[in-house]
């Protein structure tokens, strides 16, 4: 954080440029950027969540977990692969052009625009809204929306009256995350040729080498990031919803027949086709072209590389949400809530940034503790934390925090006071009490904590690019060395193989997740 | 109540920091003690490097047959390795820095993160165009930035310098990638040092008045969008037209076939090249090892393997370019030191910003 010390800097000569060529555009491109995608994400995200959760139909019992695996895939593999179907060598036209001699004026498949930018973020980020959302509903919305029932609302009038409203605080919370990766993203803007504020702090960083301005840049992304935390607060309101009774029942759902049962099948397939199922078999074709040219024994140690830091690293994330959770949960006050927003910090600074603000600090460090190193091994090298593994852990924890603990701290709001009051009433001490009662009543919301932790950490890449020690890969650093070399097919099998273990990870918790619910 | 909650957080704490030490005391295991105990015995040195390619993994592989001593990497993009060299000081366990850029090896010396080598063996083997002044850095390979065309509507003759891009004949007819792109930034750098900044922010100007699209997408994008129709001339690297007419998709092949190479400028200035190469760090503790590494990247063997399997021009005069390389010809490059790219550099972003060449 020693970086943002520079804002208050006098702006340079480079400043003054910035602001008079390029600024406007950043501005524009990233606003027009948030605005869509969380639009659209909202639409798709809500409605299938209402859906799964609320109706029965073909398939239902797939599509409840299939909608979140888009998120197994990495925005920006998302753009190369869309890319790939879509451009002149793609499958598309190859076959238009080869087989039906058709050829077809490229702006109608030009997926390297604005436009394509948003349908990809959309495409490849809605899960987050998804899962909020429906796991919102499932667990809490019973009788308000028995009610609405009751009395007498038509589907659609219960949507729009009941589940929107009160699953406001959900929506909101997943837009939010969206909107912060968009914000953060690097790759697909940068592919697409679109210049946001993340392209310009790289831009003026590395490009321009001047660290001031980049600093002021994004202090102003920061900024903006504050201010849409502080409006989810508000549009949050005050309004709490915790359990109206102790009673919690998961909802009956109602029996789609006939065509609106294959309409809402059809939908979710819809969604499903265009966030999972196209780019995968896509980047098997691919695999399947390069695979022995790549498939090797080196590849099982990038897969046992990445399974491990990723675990171990979303565990730690993991309990430190707990406690800071839990923490502010219990004592409600300013230092709480300030607690409570540094951990999102992390995550709304670009990942370079982030990582040469670690390695700064980590150096630092190794100074300090120089004299214990000593103690130990007298011939040790100065540099041991920052050549080591731990300073990428420590750079995903300030980065993936806020997921985790937006995730928890859901859980806990969802479940309310009462039953932790209840409990120290009875005469249980905190310890207890978190691990008899609150501990098992806000495990889903644990348990999807880690697994989006986990999955984001499957797929990271500036962080691990940058801090990562000696002879370290993993499954994406290799893919983007490949992608960035203008390698796609030749990346298609460390995504592939990324997005299998995401798969894997997110349907056995989830199966998990939904034997605890009975 | 309140002296309870602190006791809860403090042994969650106590479990958090537990759990850490544990992991360090692991990784600390396996990577430290083998660094520990190997350091006597076995010898090593330290690359940070943006070349991501197979070839050079397994160029690297075969230094380590041959002298027995081991080849630990970092890969990343280059400014953030030379950043990374800058905050880690005189303690950097780094030797040796590549990159993918004259300029950048520039800003790496300017920073003070290089030392001089003196070695015969490089003098002999790298001309003294592509090193630096000082011997602070060497190119090891090097790629033409040539323009590519339509062959079904481009006649090569019509085609001459750089500059004649510029030309209202080609107008909506030019694809080229994004500025940000540091190919661009030094082909607009040897501009600065060859015409003046004048010209060439007016080159500048012209050529994004004769786009065909906004610039996005990377060099083989631009090769497609021209067999595709969407422009008749792309400015690119030789060596992805090489990669694409090896490419495990055949319809990439397809594209390779269908355009030409140009070498622009070959009766003016000379075409502009980019290059890969190679410093020495100012606090390299391996120094020995890393002479001898550079030496060997240098070599005939060495350079064989970079021409053949990465379709770059090789550095060493001694080798030859590969068949397929050969085959667009011979070409005259542009006579300036390389370490005027990173000179202009920034000064070439700028002219990019001003011009709109997004």
């Amino acid at each position: 954080m020693n970086i943002f010390i520079n804002f208050f800097n006098e702006p340079n000569e480079n400043w003054f440029h910035i602001k008079k060529y390029l600024l406007k555009d950043y501005v524009v491109n990233s606003t027009i950027l948030i605005v869509f995608t969380g639009l659209f994400t909202t639409m798709l995200g809500t409605s299938l969540a209402w859906i799964v959760s609320i109706y029965d139909f073909p398939m239902k019992r797939f599509f409840k977990w299939g909608l979140v695996l888009s998120l197994a895939i990495p925005a920006y593999i998302g753009a190369y692969t869309y890319n790939g179907l879509l451009n002149y060598t793609g499958v598309i036209q190859t076959f238009l052009r080869n087989y039906l001699d058709i050829y077809v004026n490229q702006k109608y498949f030009n997926v390297m625009s604005m436009k394509g930018a948003i349908f990809v973020f959309t495409m490849f980020l809605f899960p987050y809204v998804y899962i909020i959302t429906r796991s919102f509903l499932e667990k809490q919305s019973s009788s308000l929306i028995e009610s609405g029932r009751v009395l007498g609302r038509n589907s659609l009038g219960i949507f729009i009256h009941v589940v929107v409203p009160i699953s406001r605080a959900a929506i909101i919370g997943g837009v939010s995350l969206v909107i912060l990766e968009v914000l953060n993203d690097y790759g697909v803007v940068k592919y697409f040729g679109i210049p946001t504020f993340s392209t310009a702090i790289f831009k003026t960083w590395f490009a321009m080498g001047d660290i001031d301005s980049a600093v002021k840049l994004s202090s102003i992304l920061m900024f903006l990031v504050f201010g849409i935390l502080i409006l989810e607060k508000f549009l949050r309101g005050r309004k709490k919803f915790s359990y109206t009774t102790a009673k919690v029942r998961p909802l009956t759902c109602i029996q789609l027949k006939g065509i609106k049962g294959i309409l809402a099948c059809s939908y979710c397939f819809l969604v499903f086709s265009l966030s999972f199922l196209i780019p995968t078999l896509q980047l098997t074709h691919w695999t399947i072209m390069t695979y022995k040219k790549i498939l090797d024994m080196k590849f099982l140690g990038l897969m046992m590389n990445s399974l491990w830091i990723a675990l171990f690293s979303s565990v730690l994330i993991v309990i430190i949400g707990i406690v800071i959770a839990n923490y502010c949960r219990v004592h409600e006050g300013i230092i709480s809530k300030v607690y409570s927003k540094m951990t999102v910090v992390g995550y709304s600074i670009p990942g370079a940034v982030i990582a040469i603000g670690v390695i700064v600090f980590f150096i630092n460090l190794d100074h300090k503790l120089y004299w214990i190193y000593k103690i130990i091994n007298p011939n040790t090298s100065k540099l041991l934390l920052s050549t080591s593994i731990i300073m990428l852990i420590f750079a995903y924890i300030i980065r993936f925090l806020a997921i985790g603990y937006n995730s928890i701290e859901s859980g806990f709001e969802k479940v309310g006071k009462r039953f932790f009051e209840a409990s120290r009433t009875l005469g249980m001490n905190m310890t207890q009490t978190f691990f008899k009662v609150d501990f098992q009543m806000i495990k889903p919301a644990i348990l999807s904590a880690f697994v989006l932790v986990f999955v984001d950490i499957l797929k990271e890449l500036p962080l691990t690019l940058i801090l990562r020690p000696f002879n370290f890969n993993t499954l994406a650093t290799k893919s983007f060395e490949y992608a960035n070399d203008e390698m796609i097919h030749e990346a298609a099998i460390s995504s592939l193989i990324i997005i299998i273990i995401s798969v894997v990870s997110i349907y056995f918790f989830y199966k998990v997740g939904d034997k605890e619910e009975v | 109540m309140k002296k309870r909650s602190i006791l809860i957080s403090l042994s969650l704490v106590l479990i958090f920091s537990l759990l850490t030490l544990a992991g360090c005391s692991s990784t600390q295991e396996t990577s430290g003690a083998t660094e520990k105990t190997e350091e006597s015995k076995e010898q090593a040195v330290n690359l940070y490097t943006n070349r991501h390619y197979d070839t050079d993994e397994q160029l690297l592989q075969l230094f380590t047959e041959e002298t027995g001593i081991k080849v630990n990497v970092v890969k990343g993009d280059s400014d953030e390795l030379i950043e990374r060299l800058a905050r880690e000081g005189k303690d950097t366990e780094a030797d040796l820095l590549i990159t993918a850029d004259a300029g950048r090896l520039h800003r790496a010396k300017e920073k003070d993160l290089l030392q001089s080598v003196a070695s015969e063996e490089l003098l002999e083997n790298i001309p003294e165009n592509l090193r630096d002044e000082d011997n602070q850095w060497f190119c090891l390979t090097v790629r033409g930035r040539v323009v590519v065309y339509a062959k079904d509507r481009v006649n090569p003759s019509d085609l001459s310098t750089y500059e004649d891009l510029t030309n209202s004949k080609w107008q909506g007819k030019i694809l080229v990638r994004s500025s940000s792109n540091l190919y661009n930034q030094s082909l607009l750098a040897s501009f600065i040092e060859i015409n003046g900044e004048e010209k060439a922010k007016e080159w500048a100007k012209g050529l994004v008045g004769n786009m065909a699209r906004e610039p996005k997408g990377n060099d083989r994008a631009q090769a497609t969008a021209v067999v595709a129709g969407e422009g008749d001339l792309a400015i690119m690297n030789t060596y992805y037209v090489g990669k694409m007419l090896n490419s495990s998709n055949p319809e990439e092949v397809k594209v390779a076939e269908n355009v030409g190479v140009f070498f622009p400028n070959q009766d003016t200035t000379g075409t502009h090249i980019n290059v890969s190469g190679i410093g020495l760090t100012k606090h390299a503790k391996n120094k020995e090892n890393a002479i001898k590494l550079i030496e060997f990247l240098s070599s005939e063997k060495a350079q064989k393997q970079f021409a053949q399997a990465n379709y770059e021009y090789p550095v060493n005069p001694k080798n030859e370019p590969s068949e397929l390389l050969k085959s667009w010809g011979e070409f005259k490059t542009q006579n300036i030191n390389l370490s005027k790219l990173g000179e202009n550099n920034k000064k070439a972003v700028e002219i990019f910003n001003e011009v709109g060449w997004k």
